[in-house]
């Protein structure tokens, strides 16, 4: 499997309790108050909620030291977005693997039996509907109806295959942005198809919540499916595919014989390429909020696998060495790029970007089983668009777009919401 | 939940239901403490609850509670170390990490307001938009700012310019261990915070001493700390890719640079006749271990400390920083040091004049945010020994003791072997104080490098008391029960005063004995 507890004792062991992990990297601070990079200490407080405390907890599971599994435990180990704020911000000073740590425990906790009701529920859905949200299977491709889009699950071809993920599929609010996703791209020339109503949810979710053979199932699926489609690129809208598809779908061992693309980086290129012109002018200032899943969890994740040796007495050395995640390899010009070249549009940025944003607070299910703690992070978000006086935020992933608008619906707040598809669609 | 129902009940209606747990699994989260820790990184004893008060009338409600029910309770603030967990059975743990403002810049006389969990890069990136900084100790700015002015410690290389945190702090917010509020200096006059002697009561010296009282004297709710003139930009903008931050661009006037000198006595020599200048922004003793790993890991290391490059050009070295406040002054301290230079055969590292070397200096010293990298990257377990505060000569001959006593334990091949030497930290106060700690790293999980850490110190706090070098900053409040015994002895009785302190202000003896001190004998 690709989630062994045991395979991260080694680090949950030599976490230094030093608490950078609460905080972006202390060098990348900028103010009082936007110094926090995880909404789940950051929200809950107690240090079990950080990712030091949850590396010690999933020490303690891996070495017998918790009776039981209680509902704290298990609020502690799913109040969480799997945002990676935590993993990027300890890689600063020591290298370890803290998300992961995170991963393999719920995996555990599944193992053993422990989830929480809401996310049987979720999973229950993809068994059934191949969808997180509970919605009908056969409804899947609706919201693609008079694109004319080829439909490579009956046996057409094309160069490029359309993933639009669960959430625009079936969000009747951001189902318009999948299309407009789709009209760019055939717009530009694009050899475009998608999988209809055979599409299936990428397994993200369930990869974050711990069923890992649902999540394989699922990947695997999608690699064959891809790949029997001919498909030399597969493009998703969706954040948290990407992030999957780039980070994890590679250590499942199936050959992948296509590149994953977001649709921020094929959009870039083709605006670049001319194929795509901004003309129309969109006077507005505008800050671009990175969802983790695009940026720092989209790095290729390498696991270790290696002995470690002494030397120099007691210097632990890791053979083969260790290929260290930073969360610097994520998507994070594309987006910005594209933003830029909208006429009219000022970007600022705000203090918490790149490999250390903050999260929207949707991920890894929070938003669809604990939406009040989503909602309070994204509110969070809000005020740190606010404070550098954005008029909209603009992003890349559906959950975040999701998270966002019932924010600012619940508080009444101004700010717009817009995914960059949309801004580029507006500016053509 | 073992503590009484009764009882938790009342905790929880001072701090509201969120905000207190005796669930097993929080407990064993805060139970991960491998920093002082004998062995591993489980602490043995468990709080029976963690405590989240808000406010100064929570931690007093809390305190009251206590005292009526007998029950011992110990604060922490960021909580790093096994020193910030209740050492006896049936107590109750009190985060701090809600009590988190900065209540006040004041500009004007230079001095800021403080909660216990503001960590010093917080303080610092506000004071720097208001001309100021702040100083932070060597353990790094995620370390909590009140409570290494308040209660452990406190230096850091920055203190050549901005002292230590104990002299720093001025006026503060006190609740004793019975629930009493007491605020000293010129608070306790209703004379605002920037002073901590007087109008009204001094107690630096009963508060903390030394070194503090280690959580084991009431809690410190609020403090003023002073601040320093900050002649850089109000925002450090960075660039680069993780873990190689640096600055966007270069600080004027400012400039670091590592210099090796033939021998200890002669680096000990520059380190007088810098103090005496009063140039310099920061001074920190540097080893060829602790720069290599500041600059790189695992294999690369390795290769880099075996090829011996390090250890030849940073043999008896210190990182000396200097930051101006114009052209003239900088071209005036650059005199000053070329001059002591050539007095003391100092000689700059060829290393740090590359412009890598350069960039990256200048963020590890002004934000002091890399320290884990070379304290525990390497082996997983780090402590530290010695390190009194006194002169230059003090220092110097703690390096050399601890140097020599480290050799047969990295012979033994129990601890890294990091050439032996591996001190930082140096003068304070433009020279006027002076101090070093000699560290060690080992594997805390492996039975045998564990019981030789463990050893080492044992000896380096014998070694500390037969060659007179004074007390060893950490290990006299980590040895539980009954420490301070045999040091007291050997410095005026102090344990016998610190015991009629905990006496007098802790009558019920609920405040953790284990951190301050028994009041048996």
């Amino acid at each position: 499997m690709l989630l062994e507890l045991n395979d991260y004792v080694g680090d949950m062991k030599r976490c230094a309790r030093c608490s950078i992990c609460k905080w972006p990297p202390l060098a990348q601070m900028k103010s009082w108050r936007f110094s926090q990079n995880c909404p789940s200490i950051a929200r809950y407080n107690f240090h079990s909620y950080s990712g030091g405390g949850r590396m010690a907890l999933g020490l303690a599971l891996a070495e017998g030291k918790l009776d039981d599994v209680t509902d704290e435990l298990l609020n502690i180990v799913y109040r969480c977005t799997a945002c990676g704020a935590c993993d990027s911000s300890c890689k600063y000073n020591s290298e370890l693997e803290v998300l992961w740590s995170i991963y393999s425990t719920r995996a555990h906790l599944v193992s053993m039996g422990y989830f929480l009701p809401e996310h049987l529920m979720i999973i229950d859905s993809l068994r059934k509907e191949d969808n997180t949200l509970m919605q009908p299977k056969a409804d899947r491709g609706k919201w693609a109806e008079g694109l004319e889009l080829k439909d490579l699950s009956k046996g057409d071809q094309a160069e490029v295959v359309y993933h639009a993920g669960c959430l625009y599929c079936y969000d009747p609010e951001l189902s318009p942005i999948a299309r407009d996703a789709v009209t760019l791209l055939k717009q530009a020339g694009i050899d475009l198809g998608f999988m209809g109503s055979n599409e299936t949810c990428c397994g993200s979710m369930a990869f974050q919540l711990g069923f890992q053979g649902d999540f394989i199932k699922f990947a695997e699926s999608n690699i064959d499916d891809w790949n029997a489609a001919g498909a030399k690129r597969v493009v998703t809208s969706c954040a948290c595919g990407f992030g999957i598809m780039k980070a994890v779908y590679p250590l499942l061992g199936k050959e992948m014989k296509f590149e994953v693309l977001h649709i921020t980086q094929i959009l870039d290129e083709l605006i670049k390429e001319g194929k795509l012109q901004l003309s129309k002018s969109i006077p507005a200032r505008v800050t671009y909020h990175d969802p983790c899943n695009l940026g720092r969890n989209s790095e290729q994740y390498v696991p270790w696998r290696g002995v470690e040796k002494k030397v120099l007495g007691q210097f632990i050395l890791r053979e083969p060495e260790k290929v260290v995640h930073r969360g610097w390899e994520g998507v994070y010009e594309p987006p910005r790029d594209i933003i830029r070249r909208v006429p009219g549009i000022e970007l600022v940025e705000m203090e918490r970007i790149r490999e250390y944003s903050w999260c929207c607070g949707a991920g890894s299910g929070v938003k669809l089983s604990m939406d009040d703690f989503a909602l309070w992070t994204a509110s969070e978000r809000i005020k740190e668009a606010e404070s550098v006086a954005a008029e909209a935020i603009v992003t890349a992933c559906p959950w975040c777009e999701r998270n966002f608008k019932d924010a600012i619906a619940q508080s009444g707040n101004h700010l717009m919401v817009y995914d960059v598809v949309e801004l580029v669609k507006q500016a053509l | 939940m073992s503590l009484a129902t009764k009882v938790y009940k009342s905790f929880e209606s001072v701090v509201g239901p969120e905000n207190i747990s005796g669930d097993p699994a929080v407990l064993r989260s805060y139970m991960y403490q491998p920093f002082g820790n004998n062995k591993g990184v489980w602490a043995d004893i468990s709080p029976e609850a963690v405590l989240m008060p808000a406010s100064t009338e929570e931690v007093v409600a809390i305190a009251k509670l206590c005292n009526r029910h007998h029950i011992v309770f110990k604060a922490m603030s960021t909580g790093w170390g096994i020193h910030n967990l209740p050492g006896v059975e049936g107590a109750v743990l009190l985060d701090l990490r809600r009590m988190n403002r900065i209540l006040e810049i004041d500009e004007k006389n230079m001095f800021a307001v403080v909660e216990p969990h503001v960590i010093c890069m917080q303080l610092q990136v506000e004071a720097m938009k208001k001309g100021l900084n702040c100083h932070i100790i060597g353990a790094g700015s995620n370390t909590s700012v009140l409570a290494s002015a308040t209660s452990v410690v406190g230096y850091g290389p920055d203190g050549l310019s901005m002292g230590y945190s104990g002299r720093n702090l001025l006026g503060v917010e006190w609740v004793l261990p019975t629930g009493e509020v007491l605020k000293l200096g010129s608070l306790g006059a209703d004379a605002g915070w920037f002073c901590g002697d007087g109008p009204g009561p001094s107690m630096r010296g009963i508060m903390r001493g030394w070194e503090g009282a280690w959580g084991g004297l009431g809690v410190f709710t609020k403090c003023a700390v002073k601040l320093f003139h900050w002649n850089g930009p109000p925002e450090l903008e960075m660039k680069n890719a993780p873990p190689n931050y640096v600055l966007k661009e270069p600080i004027n006037f400012f400039r670091a640079s590592l210099f090796s000198f033939p021998s200890l006595d002669q680096l000990a020599e520059a380190a007088y006749k810098l103090g005496e200048s009063e140039i310099g922004y920061f001074i920190c003793r540097l080893t060829p271990s602790f720069v290599g790993l500041q600059m790189t890991s695992g294999k690369n290391y390795v290769d880099l400390w075996q090829s011996g490059m390090m250890q030849q050009v940073l043999k008896y070295a210190f990182l000396f920083v200097i930051f101006a406040n114009s052209e003239r002054e900088f071209d005036y301290q650059q005199k000053v040091l070329a001059q002591v230079l050539e007095e003391t055969g100092g000689q700059v590292s060829p290393i740090s004049e590359t412009e890598e070397m350069q960039e990256q200096t200048a963020i590890t010293v002004l934000k002091v945010d890399a320290v884990v990298r070379s304290c525990f990257r390497s082996a997983g377990g780090f402590n530290t020994s010695f390190g009194a505060m006194d002169t230059v000569d003090l220092a110097i001959n703690q390096i050399k003791a601890g140097a020599g006593l480290k050799e047969k334990y990295i012979k033994r091949g129990v601890i890294m072997d990091d050439g032996g030497d591996n001190s930082a930290t140096l003068l304070f106060e433009q020279g006027h104080l002076a101090y070093t700690e000699v560290l060690i790293m080992y594997d805390h999980h492996d039975g045998e490098s564990a019981q030789g850490a463990l050893e080492y110190l044992a000896e380096s706090n014998e070694t500390c008391l037969k060659q007179e070098l004074g007390s060893p900053i950490f290990q006299i409040s980590q040895v539980g029960t009954g420490k301070h015994g045999v040091f007291g002895p050997a410095c005026f009785n102090y344990d016998a005063w610190l015991r009629e302190i905990k006496k007098q202000l802790d009558p019920n003896n609920t405040c953790d004995p284990t951190a301050y001190i028994s009041p048996d004998e």
